[in-house]
């Protein structure tokens, strides 16, 4: 091959030829720097995302655990879990970044789940507020508090599934529908455990499994 | 086989970068000039150059949004450019394999 790589690159190749060989490593090559330059590195996302949920719901459960009367999360538990939040969209921020200078359907769809997600855990929040107005008591408003955000998470990640075809994130959806809708059954102390334990290590797996959303 | 059945607009180095990086969006994705360049590595001349080759046999296309400091140019690939690309892949393939077969004793 001549001049294929390295200094030589920008100069006009077009009267440069290859040989197939070379043509193959360069079709690998270029593919591979395309989708590590445009594609947000999923497996490492949804690992973060998997510590940081074990992190937030194991707080609350530890603040919460024990009590008697159950009363709920003091702030500090709450200004712990907004801290790891904000985390998770800086994360999610800056896997948006790596799409840069791409437009069309997929950047589209990518802040369409975003947005998704803020208006599906902001609702969630007002809705508390509604049932705390009419008087739910504290253990109501616990399990909704808990369940409710993995319901929103999880339909959210069935939907993506059925627009990207992607079966990790299927599974993830459905497992997280599962866990929101039998999870506060354990009452609203370990509702919170059973969210970190059965949500976090659902989200590192499908770290492992490799939720790489396909190019048409 | 032969490599002249390759197809020669894909067939340098820098067209094959820029059509496998496009080849990689999404249906109905583009990519700015500037990403495209920067994902490429080629200057600005150089890919406007080529840029222009796979435009002219259908396989891109480009498109000017905006004016002055605010313009932007996007690139997305065409359905042509990916059979094409496709096409091109296949004989490739094809070649290697024979010329794996031809080395076998």
């Amino acid at each position: 091959m001549q001049d294929s790589t390295g200094t030589d690159r920008d100069r006009n190749d077009q009267d440069l030829t290859m040989d197939p060989a070379d043509a193959a490593a360069i079709m690998a090559e270029a593919s591979d720097r395309a989708r590590r330059r445009l594609q947000p590195d999923y497996r490492v996302l949804y690992a973060i995302r998997g510590v940081i949920w074990i992190l937030g719901y194991g707080i609350i459960w530890l603040a919460v655990r024990g009590q008697h009367p159950f009363h709920g999360p003091n702030p500090g538990a709450y200004a712990a879990v907004a801290l790891i939040a904000a985390l998770v969209v800086v994360v999610t921020l800056g896997s948006a970044r790596a799409e840069t200078g791409l437009r069309g359907p997929s950047v589209l769809r990518l802040w369409a789940y975003l947005l998704s997600i803020l208006a599906g855990v902001g609702a969630v929040f007002a809705l508390e507020g509604a049932l705390v107005r009419a008087g739910a008591s504290p253990s109501v408003v616990g399990i909704f508090e808990a369940s409710a955000p993995i319901l929103v998470l999880g339909l959210l990640c069935f939907a993506r599934f059925s627009a990207e075809r992607n079966w990790a994130l299927a599974g993830l959806g459905l497992w997280m529908v599962l866990v929101a809708a039998v999870g506060g059954y354990a009452g609203p102390a370990t509702v919170w455990a059973v969210g970190a334990l059965a949500v976090g290590p659902a989200l590192l797996l499908t770290a492992a499994v490799g939720p790489r959303v396909p190019r048409a | 086989m032969s490599d002249d059945e390759l197809n020669p607009v894909i067939h340098t180095p820098a067209r094959l970068r820029i059509m496998v990086t496009l080849a990689t969006l999404r249906d109905g994705d583009d990519l700015s000039f500037t990403g495209l360049q920067d994902v490429t590595g080629l200057t600005p001349g150089n890919l406007i150059t080529h840029l222009r080759k796979l435009e002219d046999a259908e396989y891109v296309t480009t498109n000017k949004n905006g004016s002055g400091v605010t313009a932007r140019t996007s690139i997305a690939i065409t359905h042509d450019g990916r059979a094409a690309l496709k096409e091109y892949s296949t004989v490739l393939r094809q070649l290697l394999d024979s010329a794996g077969q031809s080395q076998q004793p």
